[in-house]
C-alpha cells in the first residue's frame, strides 16, 4: 500500500499541534498564540486536504471505499478544531491547552480512518 | 489579553465544568460524536446484521451525549444526572466488555464497549472511572469552594 502524502502531512501537523499544546499544559501555560495557531494549522490542513480531495476526485481518482463516509468524516473533522478552540478560550487555564491538544489527537484518528476509506484498507 | 498570571484562573472557584473538568467534557464530547456517528452508520446501513450490537452502540451514544451535557451544566440536578449517565456508562462498558469476552458469538459486530473499549484504546473504560472520581471531588455541598479562593494554593 502506498501511503498517501496528504495523510503523512496531516499526521505531522496533528501530532505537532498535540505535542505543542500538551507541552504548554505541562509548563502551566494558558492557551496562547502558539497553541492556538497550531490548532489553526490543523484546520488549515483539513481545508487544503478537502479542496485537494475534490480536485483529485474530479480528476478521476476514485475513493476505494464509500465516498459519503469519507466526506462525512472530513466535514465532521472540520468542526473539531473550531469546537475545541471555542471550548478552550472560554476558560484560560492550562487545562484548556489539553483540550486544544485533544483536537490534534482526534483529527489524527479521523485522518487515519479517512485514509483507510480512501485506499479501502480492511479494518 | 496579556494575562501573565496563569495560576489566577486556577484559583477561581472550582466547578465541575472548570479546570480538568473541561478536558473531561471535551473527551466526552468526542465520544458522544463518535458513538452517535457510528450508531447512525450501523443502524442506517446494516441494522439486520447485528441488531443487538447496533442498539448497544445507540445506547452508548445516548449515554455519552447525556453525560457531556450534564457535566457541562451547572446545578445540583445536572450533577446527579451526570452521576447517573457516567455510572450507566461504567456499568455498560463492564457488562458489554465482559459478555463480549465470554460469549463472542453474541456480539458478532463491535460496539464502542466491546472488549472494554479496546477498539478505542480502552478510553471508554477509563473515562467513566475518571468521571466518577471527578464528580466525587466536586460533589455538591463541599465547602472547599469558598476556602480555596481565600488561600488560593498553587495548583
Amino acid at each position: 500500500m502506498i501511503v498517501d502524502g496528504f495523510f503523512i502531512a496531516g499526521v505531522i501537523v496533528c501530532l505537532a499541534s498535540a505535542v505543542i499544546c500538551f507541552g504548554a499544559a505541562v509548563i502551566r501555560q494558558p492557551p496562547n498564540d502558539i497553541t492556538i495557531l497550531s490548532v489553526a494549522a490543523v484546520e488549515l490542513f483539513l481545508l487544503v486536504y478537502g479542496v485537494a480531495a475534490i480536485i483529485r476526485q474530479a480528476g478521476g481518482e476514485a475513493i476505494a471505499g464509500e465516498a459519503w463516509e469519507f466526506w462525512g468524516y472530513l466535514l465532521t473533522a472540520l468542526c473539531i478544531p473550531v469546537a475545541g478552540f471555542w471550548w478552550a478560550i472560554l476558560e484560560r487555564s492550562r487545562w484548556s491547552n489539553l483540550v486544544l491538544g485533544a483536537v490534534g489527537i482526534t483529527v489524527f484518528v479521523m485522518l487515519f480512518r479517512m485514509e483507510q476509506i480512501w485506499d479501502r484498507v480492511p479494518l | 489579553m496579556t494575562d501573565n498570571s496563569p495560576d489566577n484562573s486556577a484559583a477561581v472557584s472550582r466547578h465541575r465544568n472548570s479546570g480538568p473538568g473541561r478536558l473531561l467534557i471535551a473527551v466526552y464530547g468526542v465520544f458522544a460524536l463518535a458513538a452517535t456517528a457510528r450508531a447512525a452508520f450501523q443502524i442506517g446501513t446494516k441494522f439486520g446484521e447485528a441488531p443487538l450490537a447496533y442498539l448497544l452502540t445507540a445506547l452508548a451514544a445516548v449515554v455519552y451525549v447525556l453525560a457531556t451535557v450534564a457535566l457541562a451544566m451547572p446545578g445540583k440536578r445536572w450533577y446527579w444526572i451526570s452521576v447517573g449517565a457516567v455510572g450507566l456508562e461504567l456499568v455498560g462498558v463492564l457488562t458489554v466488555g465482559l459478555f463480549s469476552l465470554l460469549d463472542p458469538e453474541a456480539f458478532p459486530s463491535d460496539t464502542v464497549w466491546s472488549l472494554f473499549g479496546r477498539g478505542y484504546g480502552f478510553v471508554p473504560l477509563v473515562l467513566p472511572i475518571l468521571g466518577l472520581w471527578w464528580l466525587f471531588l466536586n460533589r455538591p455541598g463541599t465547602p472547599t469552594v469558598q476556602t480555596t479562593e481565600r488561600i488560593s494554593p498553587a495548583a
